[in-house]
């Protein structure tokens, strides 16, 4: 086997260890992610609080405001996958309530 | 001398290699970090979540659920976490309606703390319940004190019942004084606020003013490490202020920074210390 050959292989056996180093054993850690990037559950909750406030202010702006910070494609979209996973995972009927009064509301505007 | 070279030459391409395969993860292809945990958010995010975590406390008062969210957010002491937000929104902003709703939250968290570590005396019994033999109270009653048919939130483990706040009763005037003090470093007007028994009120709004300039808003509690019923305000020497507790229709005029001097014979400026109370 050549010399160059010989290199190659190692070099690829070093890339291959490398890209184990910084993808599994210590990848980049960030510090500073947005609401966008919450789990499902926490997205979840943040629009379960904006439903508790819409409910008691009936402020549908604010509560706009603060679902598009979740960056989905929609506030609607926010507060249908919130609906959905609150559905999953048995939600008490109060807190259903809530997030469908907040749905309807947001449905109506469109 | 040619099989030295030869794996000087192997080793090279293995560093070559490694760092590729480094750079490659950590700047050009980095792991995609997603469904994070709230502590890991930005700290305008943060900002955004405890708001909006007081937010609906005011909304639906149930303090173990809010103290559940705050605890998402992994602030060492989320009391304080929340009166410095309060502090820095009444200070940048001017957000009095915002920075009022994190201090009621900070303050009913406060008063949660010191109700919990506050001994309860020994119930007596009354008729129809009985002691056992260990001591302890029988009662027929359910006690579990659980909060039925709630949705737990993500991580929430307590089930401590729900901590209504209370609307104060007025407060009246016990003391305001001048007061030189050559420790506190700078001209202070200091307000305390205190119960019937003398514990420290959080939460208090207070209104400052020169006259007819526009007033500005400050809370007690927002220094707990001074206690729960504190609250100050940097006075600048010279001016005569005015403070009211609007909830109370108190209205305390005629505050000036007094000109003090220490034993030395330097001159310093001194504060002013404002006692109100709830009457017995």
């Amino acid at each position: 086997m050549s010399r160059w050959t010989l290199f190659l292989i190692v070099m690829l056996l070093g890339l291959g260890l490398g890209l184990v180093y910084g993808w599994v054993i210590n990848p980049v850690s960030y510090q500073d992610t947005t609401l966008h990037d919450l789990r499902i559950d926490y997205k979840t909750d943040y629009t379960l609080m904006v439903a508790e406030v819409y409910h008691q202010e009936n402020d549908l702006d604010w509560a706009l405001n603060r679902l598009t910070l979740l960056k989905d494609p929609s506030p609607l979209t926010s507060v249908e996958n919130a609906l959905k996973f609150a559905s999953q995972a048995e939600y008490t009927l109060p807190d259903m309530f809530l997030l469908r009064d907040l749905h309807n509301a947001i449905k109506e505007t469109n | 001398m040619e099989q030295n070279r030869g794996n000087w030459y192997l080793l090279t391409g293995l560093i070559l290699g490694l760092v590729m395969g480094i750079v490659y993860s950590w700047v050009i292809a980095p792991v995609k970090e997603v469904d994070t945990h709230p502590n890991l958010l930005r700290s305008d995010y943060k900002d955004i979540y405890r708001e909006l975590i007081s937010r609906a406390y005011q909304a639906n008062n149930n303090l173990p659920r809010a103290e559940a969210r705050l605890e998402l957010l992994g602030d060492e002491d989320p009391a304080l976490s929340l009166a410095a937000q309060a502090q820095r929104y009444l200070a940048e902003s001017g957000d009095n309606q915002t920075a009022k709703i994190l201090a009621n939250l900070s303050a009913a968290l406060q008063q949660a703390a010191i109700t919990a570590e506050t001994p309860l005396p020994a119930p007596s019994p009354s008729p129809g319940e009985n002691l056992s033999s260990s001591g302890t109270l029988e009662s027929s009653s359910d006690s579990s004190g659980t909060a039925a048919g709630r949705t737990p939130t993500p991580g929430e483990e307590s089930t401590e019942p729900t901590l209504t706040p209370t609307n104060s009763p007025p407060f009246i005037l016990q003391d305001s004084s001048a007061i030189c003090d050559p420790t506190l470093g700078e001209p202070l007007i200091q307000v305390i606020a205190t119960d019937g028994e003398g514990e420290g009120v959080p939460g208090v709004g207070l209104e400052i003013s020169l006259g007819a300039d526009p007033k500005e808003v400050f809370y007690t509690g927002l220094k707990p490490e001074l206690g729960l019923g504190y609250a100050d305000y940097l006075a600048e020497p010279g001016l005569t202020y005015q403070l009211e507790v609007p909830d109370s229709g108190l209205l305390i005029p005629d505050i000036e920074v007094p000109s003090c001097q220490t034993e030395e014979g330097d001159s310093y400026w001194g504060s002013w210390e404002i006692y109100i109370t709830h009457p017995n």
